[in-house]
């Protein structure tokens, strides 16, 4: 079942699922495999995976993570400021 | 740089030319896009595809000013880069302590950052040069493997996936527990893992993720394809585990 376009699609599978191709070959690719079966299981599998990623890695910093982070910002500001007033 | 100074100068002697400010916010207003919420502020030429906050005169800046800014810009962030540092990490703690000296670089070095460019590109190229000098050292693995990663185990999950995953398993699949993904990222080498992190997660274009990961754009591609396979490989057992599991024994979650 493979052809010529299969394999064009396939090379390009990750760049067409990254975004980072031309919009002329986007149109190529999405008219071969709304049209090839094959091509469109490699695709929805990629497709799933790059989701299942994206939805299971958002985690939360924990609450007090944020008070320290500015906590640290304010120290190095401080530290600034007193050397800047001594020179 | 030099387009603010300009615009500032412009600014300036525009305020002092016209004698109605409402003409000219008027004018102004008609001719570009202004905010709604900038509107009752000072009218300055204001060309539309500036971002507003671009407009920073770092010569005239206070040091409490950039603090200010640095706090209002690059906090947004904090939740991501912990995300990140997790899965560089995978210790909470090292987690933590890794955002922590990463906001306190990126704060000492915020007067060479150039506003209106990509300041979370910036922020995680400093977690991830962090991470490199203080805890990849730490951990004492062997990274170099990460670029040698033996053909055959890519090869495996080609020959692997091939025989194609039926529509039971792919379903299995979608409704994997974040924690089996988790599970199988941490499995993959760390650069394979964190460009596809950066990809999937963040959305960062192939040419940031070079910057990030300072490496080139092949690098980038051929990490992200290694890693992807190998994810692909890991997730489709654990999908195959999970689907054998509903399907044969019912009640065996």
């Amino acid at each position: 079942m493979s052809c010529d376009n299969c394999d064009e699609a396939l090379q390009n599978l990750y760049l067409f699922l990254d975004q980072e191709i031309d919009t002329a070959s986007i149109e190529d690719i999405q008219d071969h495999i709304d049209n090839c079966s094959s091509c469109l299981t490699a695709y929805d599998l990629e497709r799933v995976v790059k989701s299942l990623v994206s939805r299971s890695c958002a985690e939360k910093a924990p609450a007090p993570l944020r008070d320290k982070v500015l906590f640290t910002i304010r120290s190095v500001h401080v530290e600034v400021t007193e050397k800047r007033r001594t020179t | 740089m030099q387009a603010c100074a300009e615009r500032t100068q412009v600014a300036s002697t525009t305020r002092l030319r016209i004698g109605d400010p409402h003409r000219s916010r008027v004018g102004w207003a008609a001719m570009t896009d202004i905010r709604s919420d900038l509107e009752n502020t000072e009218v300055e030429p204001e060309p539309a595809d500036l971002d507003p906050s671009t407009e920073v005169d770092l010569d005239a800046e206070t040091p409490e000013q950039r603090q200010a800014r640095f706090e209002a810009d690059a906090l947004p962030f904090l939740d991501q880069l912990y995300s990140a540092g997790l899965r560089m990490t995978r210790s909470p703690h090292d987690a933590e302590d890794l955002v922590q000296e990463t906001y306190a670089k990126a704060f000492s070095a915020f007067h060479q950052f150039t506003p209106g460019t990509n300041l979370k590109a910036w922020l995680y190229r400093i977690l991830t040069n962090t991470y490199i000098n203080s805890y990849r050292k730490k951990q004492r693995q062997p990274q170099q493997i990460t670029d040698e990663i033996e053909d055959w185990q890519v090869a495996a999950a080609e020959a692997h996936t091939s025989s194609g995953l039926k529509s039971a398993e792919m379903e299995a699949l979608e409704h994997l527990p974040d924690s089996d993904v988790k599970d199988a990222l941490q499995q993959l080498p760390d650069d394979f893992r964190y460009a596809v992190y950066l990809a999937d997660v963040e959305g960062f274009p192939y040419k940031e993720i070079a910057e990030i990961m300072d490496t080139p754009i092949g690098t980038v591609m051929s990490r992200l394809h290694r890693g992807r396979r190998m994810l692909r490989e890991l997730l489709s057992d654990y999908a195959r585990d999970r689907g054998m599991a509903a399907t044969g024994a019912g009640d065996q979650a």
